[in-house]
């Protein structure tokens, strides 16, 4: 319970509330003699409920004048989630059906599935924290490390612009892992690689990731959206094509990724139902133990302190309205 | 509205009382001595030795002697006697109910030195609470000077000091010889000061008077919450006030005062009490039966 009051000077005026502790809000009334005459319980327990009352009520009076608030602050959960950085291909290929061209009528472009459920995706992982990336001739970093969704959503949303020309994963990669590495906690890490083809790695670039990749366990994921007719991951070269790189980049990634030496698995998606087995299989899989905060916003409790106050003296308005008088007014005169 | 009235009605000039028992002051006085003298009733017949007074010679008896003796008759002199009120002036005596309890006691002293002052006797008050208050008491005298005084003194009185333990010491500056001691209080004491008052005034005639209020007792509020502080003590307490605890409060009351009863009934006379109103009628007739 983080209290906070906007103007604590008032807590000044909190002896007062000593007041009905030592003084009766009823009014005194003369009486020969009550020696003799034992209290009885039930008076008893009155008078000190409406000692009480008046307590609570001038204390929660001056809380709520000095405007009692609860701090916001985030605490510490653990739940089942990882860190992820949603790393998209923003290549004009994406903008494609995945029969390779440009959606007509009621066609779903590469990016508009991966996007719809990747969303679907992220809405039901309630504690990750999603970094979004995005990739073409040079990598674009998006959204850092959040755990606030609307904010995912809104990165991801971004794909619906018009892709760019080239596709460039190795950077993309480098970027990445950049991202999580700005993060020290124990999390399990995650990079889910959305892309509808591949390219060259440079060899430069390969080591440096290799590098990386070895400083600190990380989950890879290839979502690889394929286009119909295209070479996949798996397409072994026929014999006498040429098997390099440069002809057939998806399985030369895969073959590096592969030989980088971490948990890895890629995801073969040729149309929106087999982006989504992917989807759900990653969700399924990464499901360690994690630690996440939890952000609580300020919240104003003058209302409820007021409430309080009002109750006792409800009580203590009730105990006046059945007060009576001894001698009534109307003999004195 | 008729017990107003009847507050408000003029007290009486002259209130009877008389005694059952022989004063023993040499003091020309209204009330049966245990004097001989000349005037007033027979008592007795004596020798002319034993009484010499010729002038009272009893010409039958003597005739009748055998032995010729000179038989004098023997008349009872009246007497004066004491007559000395004692006022609890305590914190319970400012209660204001019905009437002013202190104004009840005002009338009272006032009627009650009257009438004694015209009788002949002496009169004095002593008021007290938890000491004996001089300024508002006097010593025993036959003058009227001062007494108007005393009882304007008497009904300005707010009386606010607690406890009536100076009674005793008052009851102790009476005197030795026989007074009638009339005790004006609500008799709210602590019950061994109830006894120790009681017998300290042994010696003498004792009349006490208590004086109730009936919002005290039998006029309490039957529900509702009161917070009352005690006029004696000073202590305060919240009452929520039922039937039950109503019922529960008039019995200890009531136990308190037949305590008070049978300790005055043994010590004196019966106490005579008055609620709310003086009964002048009543309270004559409770002095004069001397019982």
């Amino acid at each position: 319970m983080n209290l906070a009051l906007s103007t604590p000077w008032v807590l000044l005026l909190l002896p007062l509330a000593l007041l009905p502790l030592l003084f009766s809000s009823q009014r005194e009334q003369s009486y020969p003699s009550i020696g003799g005459i034992e209290a009885d319980p039930l008076s008893l327990a009155i008078d000190w409920t409406l000692r009480i009352a008046g307590t609570i009520a001038i204390v929660a009076l001056i809380l709520g004048l000095g405007g009692l608030h609860r701090l916001g602050r985030t605490i510490e959960k653990s739940g089942e989630g990882a860190h992820i950085v949603l790393l998209i291909d923003r290549s004009s290929s994406m903008d494609n059906t995945f029969a390779g061209r440009a959606p007509e009528g009621g066609e779903e472009s590469k990016s508009a599935a991966a996007r719809r459920l990747l969303k679907d995706f992220i809405v039901h992982r309630d504690h990750d924290l999603v970094g979004v990336a995005a990739f073409s001739t040079s990598p674009m970093h998006i959204l850092p490390m959040t755990e606030h969704k609307d904010a995912v959503m809104a990165a991801v949303d971004a794909m619906d612009r018009e892709g760019l020309a080239m596709t460039n994963v190795g950077r993309g990669l480098a970027l990445s892992l950049d991202m999580q590495e700005a993060d020290t906690s124990p999390a399990a890490r995650v990079i889910v690689l959305v892309s509808d083809g591949a390219a060259v790695i440079d060899r430069k670039v390969q080591d440096k990731l290799r590098a990386a990749f070895a400083r600190r366990p990380i989950n890879l994921y290839w979502l690889f959206l394929r286009t119909a007719g295209t070479p996949g991951i798996s397409t072994v070269p026929a014999p006498g094509e040429e098997d390099t790189p440069q002809a057939m980049p998806e399985r030369h990634l895969d073959k590096f990724f592969k030989s980088l030496g971490i948990s890895y698995r890629a995801f073969e998606a040729e149309n929106p139902e087999a982006i989504a087995l992917a989807i759900s299989e990653i969700g399924k899989l990464e499901r360690s133990p994690i630690t996440y905060l939890e952000r609580i916003p300020h919240e104003d409790l003058s209302a409820r302190v007021f409430a309080v106050a009002a109750a006792a003296l409800l009580v203590l308005l009730a105990a006046k309205l059945s007060e009576v008088r001894l001698v009534s007014t109307r003999e004195e005169a | 509205m008729t017990e107003r009235a009847a507050t408000a009605a003029p007290a009486p000039v002259d209130l009877p009382y008389r005694i059952v028992w022989r004063s023993r002051s040499v003091r020309q006085g209204a009330h049966r001595s245990t004097q001989s003298g000349a005037g007033g009733i027979f008592r007795d017949l004596a020798t002319l030795l034993e009484y010499r007074d010729p002038r009272r010679i009893d010409l039958r008896q003597s005739l009748r002697d055998p032995f010729g003796t000179l038989h004098v008759r023997r008349f009872e002199e009246k007497s004066e006697i004491g007559v000395t009120v004692l006022l609890d002036v305590s914190g319970s005596m400012a209660f204001e109910g019905s009437s002013r309890k202190m104004k009840l006691a005002a009338d009272l002293v006032q009627v009650l030195a009257t009438s004694v002052r015209r009788a002949g006797d002496t009169f004095a008050l002593y008021a007290a609470d938890e000491e004996v208050r001089d300024e508002l008491g006097s010593p025993p005298t036959r003058s009227r000077a001062g007494e108007t005084d005393m009882i304007a003194a008497l009904r300005a009185y707010v009386p606010e000091r607690k406890g009536a333990s100076g009674l005793i010491e008052a009851a102790q500056r009476v005197g030795r010889k026989r007074n009638v001691v009339l005790v004006i209080s609500d008799f709210l004491l602590p019950e061994d000061q109830l006894v120790a008052l009681f017998e300290t005034l042994s010696p003498h005639d004792v009349i006490p008077i208590r004086l109730v209020d009936s919002h005290e007792n039998a006029r309490l509020p039957s529900w509702g919450l009161m917070q009352l502080s005690d006029l004696e003590t000073g202590r305060r307490r919240l009452v929520a006030m039922r039937p039950s605890l109503k019922a529960e409060w008039q019995r200890r009351i009531e136990a308190r005062r037949s305590f008070f009863r049978a300790l005055a009934s043994r010590y004196g006379r019966e106490p005579f009490e008055i609620t709310d109103t003086i009964r002048w009628d009543l309270l004559g007739a409770h002095l004069a039966t001397g019982a």
